[in-house]
């Protein structure tokens, strides 16, 4: 178990990482989502000991950090590149002893990895010489060679083409199967609500939701409906109680008023429409994020001239 | 320590296996010997320099005698020319307005280097006149003078009744030797040429190894840290390791790179001077010199470490071991008149700024003795310096790898230093 306690991290001109809490037992996936500059990469430079917290720290295990925990960790950062000119298999077996591994099991663990990927005639080559697909399974390679129990994945599927990108997501999954502690940030929701079982979405710093897929639909997802109907659908704006409406060609989404029960609404609608279907939307990772995001915000730009 | 051994060993296997080590393995040395022995060769033939000189005897007698004192061989000396003379038939054109025409024909065709004309302007007076296209073309005035002089020294002599055999020992009997005196634990020590010479060259190719081993593993460093940067490595390797643990394990690799290359230099070197039949003046201070050496490389190394780790992109990497190079040229500037007169005061006190010691030391060391205390205080100052500059470039590194994009302010850069995060 690893558990981030009240991380808080503060460069020259501002606060990266806020109060930020989370933890994550063996054989889970936590997403950590949100977009760009909302602070996953310093959470994930601090729970990897790359950079110092100001505030608040991490705990592996339910110890504090210590020089072994370094050999633990997998890191695929966000950027990619290795030594271009380095061979493939001296790359992977370098990166193996420096995670604590020694030189001939390194060799031989590298080796299995490769084959598994289906990358062992090329172990003698030059990584430049390799397709950007293989590259990045390389890196991939290089951050779990030394069979680390937390693994952090940083964008692990941008860069890639669709056929690697579901390679990728496999290899995520296996992970969780083989028992590993896995963070996965993302700004990409759709796989984030695929894979992992818990979220932390992040927003300028901050936690804005935390726990899993389930719960925060289930907080989340209560006040829209999606219907299909014929007749003339302007009179769901007419309806006390429908906050909002999207019209389609075949229907409609509506956004129910705070308080509303769909019970209400679908007795109301039914008198007036001829509905064929009636259904509460799921709402996606990325819709949750977008409602919450622009909760947060509209106190404030309501103050704004725009 | 295992992890800085592991980069270490990273650093140095991935160096040495690559072309660029074997190109500049062999390219130094060549760089290095056409710096250190081409002038040295220029110099060396210009003394061997022959000059054609045409003479026209007005007198009509000292021709062949004049002639034969200017080509006597202990005439032409180190810094000589050797002179080879061709005389002018006056017989034919006694008159000196031709003559003079035809020698200065010879002079602007290039036939002759010079042209000389000897006539005695009154009874016992004589004047030469040396007329050429250039001054550099002028022989040592000394030499003609003094070729005419012995002649009518010899007359004189003749004249009073002194046996040719005398004139002959009056010849021969000065030799001119010169001796370079140096000071050695109090006492004076001489050197003839030849081994000042040795010294010389012995200093001047530990300055040049210094040099360019600063330089080149400098440049490594730089770049790897660049290339790291630049793809992220960096963030894998500092998940991995501290960021200490990075750069010296960075340092000690390229460190070996660096003393592998002067192995090989030096290998190259001795044979090279065996096959030059110069000699290698392997000191009784090898040791010190080595020490020196290593501090040296050490401290700037670190500069390096604090200048280059800052900058982001390849260009600006270059532009910074640029400025570097003309703190390193400073250093070898200094050696000419370092050399010339190694007891020196200013030589002394710039053996006490760290930048400077390790190459003045090491001059000092191969062409003098500096005092014991000096030798104790100089390396004090540079481990006092490195372990300053090491902890600066380490303050500087641990942020600096992970900072991408701008290169930081001068501001930035001395709170980094100053707190450490």
């Amino acid at each position: 178990m690893i558990e981030a306690l009240h991380l808080r991290k503060t460069f020259i001109r501002s606060v990266a990482v806020d109060d930020v809490s989370f933890q994550l037992r063996k054989g889970e996936i936590l997403g950590l989502i949100g977009p760009n500059g909302a602070g996953k990469t310093t959470t994930i430079r601090i729970v990897l000991n790359i950079l110092k917290p100001d505030a608040g720290e991490v705990l592996y295990e339910g110890n504090p950090f210590s020089e072994q925990s370094r050999n633990l960790f997998g890191y695929l950062p966000e950027e990619r590149g290795l030594y271009r000119k380095s061979r493939v298999l001296d790359t992977i077996t370098y990166f193996g002893c420096l995670r604590g591994m020694r030189k001939p099991f390194a060799r031989e663990q590298a080796l299995k990895w490769l084959e598994s990927f289906d990358l062992a005639r090329e172990s003698n080559r030059k990584i430049e010489e390799l397709s950007k697909g293989n590259q990045q399974k390389l890196q991939f390679i290089v951050a779990v060679v030394h069979d680390p129990w937390l693994v952090v994945l940083d964008e692990p599927f941008s860069g890639l083409d669709p056929l690697n990108q579901v390679t990728m997501q496999e290899i995520v999954a296996g992970l969780r199967n083989a028992g590993k502690a896995v963070i996965l940030s993302t700004h990409q929701m759709d796989y984030a609500e695929k894979l992992s079982d818990a979220i932390c979405l992040m927003h300028e710093g901050k936690v804005l939701l935390r726990g899993t897929v389930p719960e925060l639909r289930k907080r989340y997802g209560t006040n829209t409906v999606r219907m299909e109907f014929s007749g003339d659908g302007s009179v769901l704006a007419t309806i006390p109680g429908i906050k909002k409406v999207i019209l389609s060609q075949s229907g409609a989404e509506c956004e129910l008023a705070d308080g509303e029960t769909t019970g209400r609404i679908l007795g109301i609608l039914s008198q007036k429409l001829d509905l064929r279907k009636f259904e509460l939307v799921e709402p996606t990772l990325n819709s949750i994020f977008l409602d919450v995001v622009h909760k947060k915000n509209s106190p404030q730009s309501s103050g704004r001239v725009h | 320590m295992r992890k800085i051994a592991v980069i270490a060993a990273w650093e140095y296997l991935e160096r040495v296996k690559s072309r660029f080590f074997l190109v500049s393995l062999i390219l130094m040395p060549l760089i290095m010997i056409s710096l250190g022995i081409l002038p040295a060769f220029l110099i060396g033939g210009e003394t061997q320099t022959r000059k054609v000189i045409a003479v026209a005897d007005l007198t009509g007698v000292l021709l062949p005698r004049f002639a034969n004192q200017l080509t006597k061989g202990q005439m032409a000396g180190e810094n000589h020319p050797s002179y080879i003379i061709r005389p002018l038939d006056v017989a034919a054109t006694s008159n000196e307005e031709a003559v003079r025409v035809e020698g200065d024909q010879l002079v602007v065709s290039g036939e002759v280097d010079g042209f000389c004309i000897l006539k005695e302007s009154k009874k016992g007076r004589y004047t030469i006149e040396f007329r050429s296209a250039s001054l550099h073309e002028e022989p040592d005035k000394g030499d003609l003078e003094n070729a005419l002089k012995s002649i009518l020294l010899e007359d004189t002599l003749i004249s009073l009744g002194v046996p040719p055999s005398s004139l002959e020992w009056l010849n021969e009997s000065v030799m001119v030797e010169m001796v370079i005196l140096s000071s050695k634990e109090g006492r004076v020590e001489e050197t003839n040429l030849k081994e000042f010479l040795q010294v010389f060259f012995s200093a001047y190719v530990f300055l040049m190894m210094l040099f360019f081993m600063i330089l080149s593993s400098g440049q490594l460093l730089v770049r790897s840290v660049v290339e790291e940067k630049a793809n992220r490595i960096v963030e894998i390797l500092v998940s991995a390791c501290t960021p200490t643990q990075l750069m010296t394990g960075k340092m000690v690799g390229l460190s070996c790179l660096g003393f592998t290359q002067m192995l090989v230099w030096s290998a190259v070197a001795l044979i090279m001077s065996s096959v030059l039949s110069l000699e290698f003046i392997v000191h009784e201070q090898l040791l010190l010199l080595l020490l020196y050496f290593v501090l040296g490389y050490l401290f700037y190394a670190s500069i390096f470490i604090a200048v280059g780790s800052p900058v982001t992109t390849e260009q600006e990497a270059q532009q910074v071991t640029g400025y570097l190079v003309i703190f390193l040229v400073i250093p070898l500037v200094l050696t000419v008149p370092a050399i010339q007169d190694p007891g020196a005061e200013w030589i002394s006190i710039l053996s006490y700024i760290p930048l400077l010691t390790p190459t003045m030391m090491g001059l000092r060391l191969a062409l003098g003795s500096p005092a014991l205390s000096e030798i104790l205080t100089t390396v004090a100052i540079m481990l006092v310096s490195i372990y300053i500059s090491m902890l600066v470039a380490g303050r500087i590194f641990r942020i600096a790898i992970l900072s991408t994009g701008k290169r930081p302010t001068m501001r930035e850069l001395i709170s980094w230093v100053r707190t450490g995060a």
